[in-house]
C-alpha cells in the first residue's frame, strides 16, 4: 500500500515535515516529523526528532521522542532512542530501544519509596551505640569531625571540641535522625575508634 | 516509485537534498536541491529555491529555480523568480516573471 508521501532513500530534510496523511520515510530527516496519518519508517531511514502520528512502525533508526496517537510499532532490527509514547505500543524481538515507554491511561504506579524509608530507619538506632565512640575520636583529627558529624546525638563533648572546626558539633543538638543525613560525608567505619576513656566516655554519654 | 513524492497534504519546512527525482504536490519552504528530475504538480506551492537536473512546473513556484537540463512551465504554472537552465520552454498559459538566463 503506497502512502500518500513517501520520503525516498536518496533524500535528507533538514526540517519540519507535517501533514494530515500517511507518510512513509526511507530516507532520512533532521528535524520533527508530525503527521496525522501513519507513518512508517523504512530499514535504513533515520530520523532525527520527534515523530508523532497515528500508527507508527519503525523499522529503522528514530532519535527523538515517538508518540502515536493509535500504536507504536517497533520491529526488528530497528532503533530507538527516546520514549516511546501511545495507547499501544509494540517492540518487536531484537528492536534497540532506549528510552521511557508508556501506554496511555496507564495510573501511576507507586514503588520503591517505602523500602528505602524503612532502610533509614534502623540508622538512628544505631547511632546511640556507637555514640561512646566517637567520642575518643575526638582525638584524632582526621576521623573526629567527620564522626561527629555522624554520631551526632551523644557527643556533646563539650571538652572534646578542639575540633570546633566540626561545625557539626554545634549539630548533635539536632538528635536522632537528622544526624544520619549529615552522615553523607562520613566514611563510616566505627571500628578504628576504640581506645581509651572509652569507658569513662559512656557515662558521660549515657547521662546525655 | 522511485524517488521521493511529497504528497498534497504534506508540508516541509526546510531544505531537501536528494539524488534522486522529487516531486512536489504539496507545500514546500525553503530550499530544494537534487541532481534528478523534479517535477512540481498542479497542487504544489513551492516557495524555495530550486536546483535540479531537470524541472517541471505545473503548480507555484516562487524562488529561484536552476537546472543543469531543462526546465519546462507548464500551462497553469506559475513561476516568480529567475530561471537559470540551458533549456526553457513557457507554455502558453504558463505565467512566469523573472529573469531568464540561458548561458549556464
Amino acid at each position: 500500500m503506497a502512502a500518500a508521501s513517501v520520503i525516498g532513500r536518496g533524500t535528507l530534510i533538514r526540517g519540519n515535515v507535517s501533514g494530515d496523511a500517511a507518510l512513509d520515510v526511507q530516507g532520512r530527516v533532521q528535524g520533527d516529523v508530525t503527521m496525522q496519518g501513519d507513518v512508517s519508517v523504512g530499514d535504513e531511514a533515520r530520523i532525527d526528532g520527534k515523530l508523532t502520528g497515528a500508527q507508527v512502525s519503525i523499522a529503522g533508526t528514530v532519535v527523538g521522542n515517538v508518540r502515536g496517537s493509535e500504536a507504536v510499532l517497533v520491529e526488528p532490527g530497528a532503533r530507538v532512542v527516546g520514549d516511546l509514547s501511545a495507547p499501544r505500543i509494540g517492540v518487536a524481538e531484537g528492536a534497540l530501544v532506549r528510552g521511557n515507554v508508556r501506554t496511555d491511561g496507564e495510573p501511576e504506579l507507586e514503588v520503591a519509596r517505602r523500602p528505602a524509608a524503612a532502610v533509614r530507619r534502623p540508622m538512628p538506632a544505631r547511632a546511640p551505640v556507637a555514640a561512646a565512640r566517637p567520642q575518643p575520636v575526638a582525638h584524632k583529627p582526621a576521623v573526629a569531625p567527620v564522626e561527629a558529624v555522624a554520631r551526632a546525638p551523644v557527643p556533646k563533648p563539650a571538652p572534646e571540641p578542639p575540633k570546633v572546626e566540626v561545625a557539626s558539633v554545634s549539630e548533635p543538638h539536632l538528635e536522632a535522625p537528622k544526624p544520619v543525613e549529615n552522615k553523607p560525608a562520613a566514611p563510616a567505619p566505627v571500628v578504628p575508634v576504640l581506645n581509651r576513656n572509652i569507658r569513662g566516655k559512656k557515662k558521660k554519654a549515657h547521662r546525655s | 516509485m522511485a524517488g521521493t513524492l511529497i504528497g498534497e497534504e504534506l508540508t516541509i519546512e526546510g531544505e531537501i537534498t536528494s539524488d534522486e527525482e522529487v516531486t512536489v504536490d504539496g507545500t514546500l519552504r525553503g530550499t530544494l536541491t537534487t541532481v534528478d528530475n523534479v517535477s512540481i504538480g498542479p497542487s504544489g506551492v513551492v516557495e524555495a529555491d530550486i536546483r535540479a537536473g531537470s524541472l517541471v512546473v505545473a503548480g507555484q513556484v516562487t524562488g529561484n529555480v536552476t537546472a543543469s537540463d531543462r526546465i519546462d512551465l507548464q500551462a497553469g504554472g506559475r513561476l516568480i523568480g529567475d530561471v537559470k537552465a540551458s533549456r526553457l520552454t513557457i507554455a502558453d498559459g504558463a505565467s512566469f516573471k523573472g529573469n531568464v538566463d540561458m548561458e549556464l
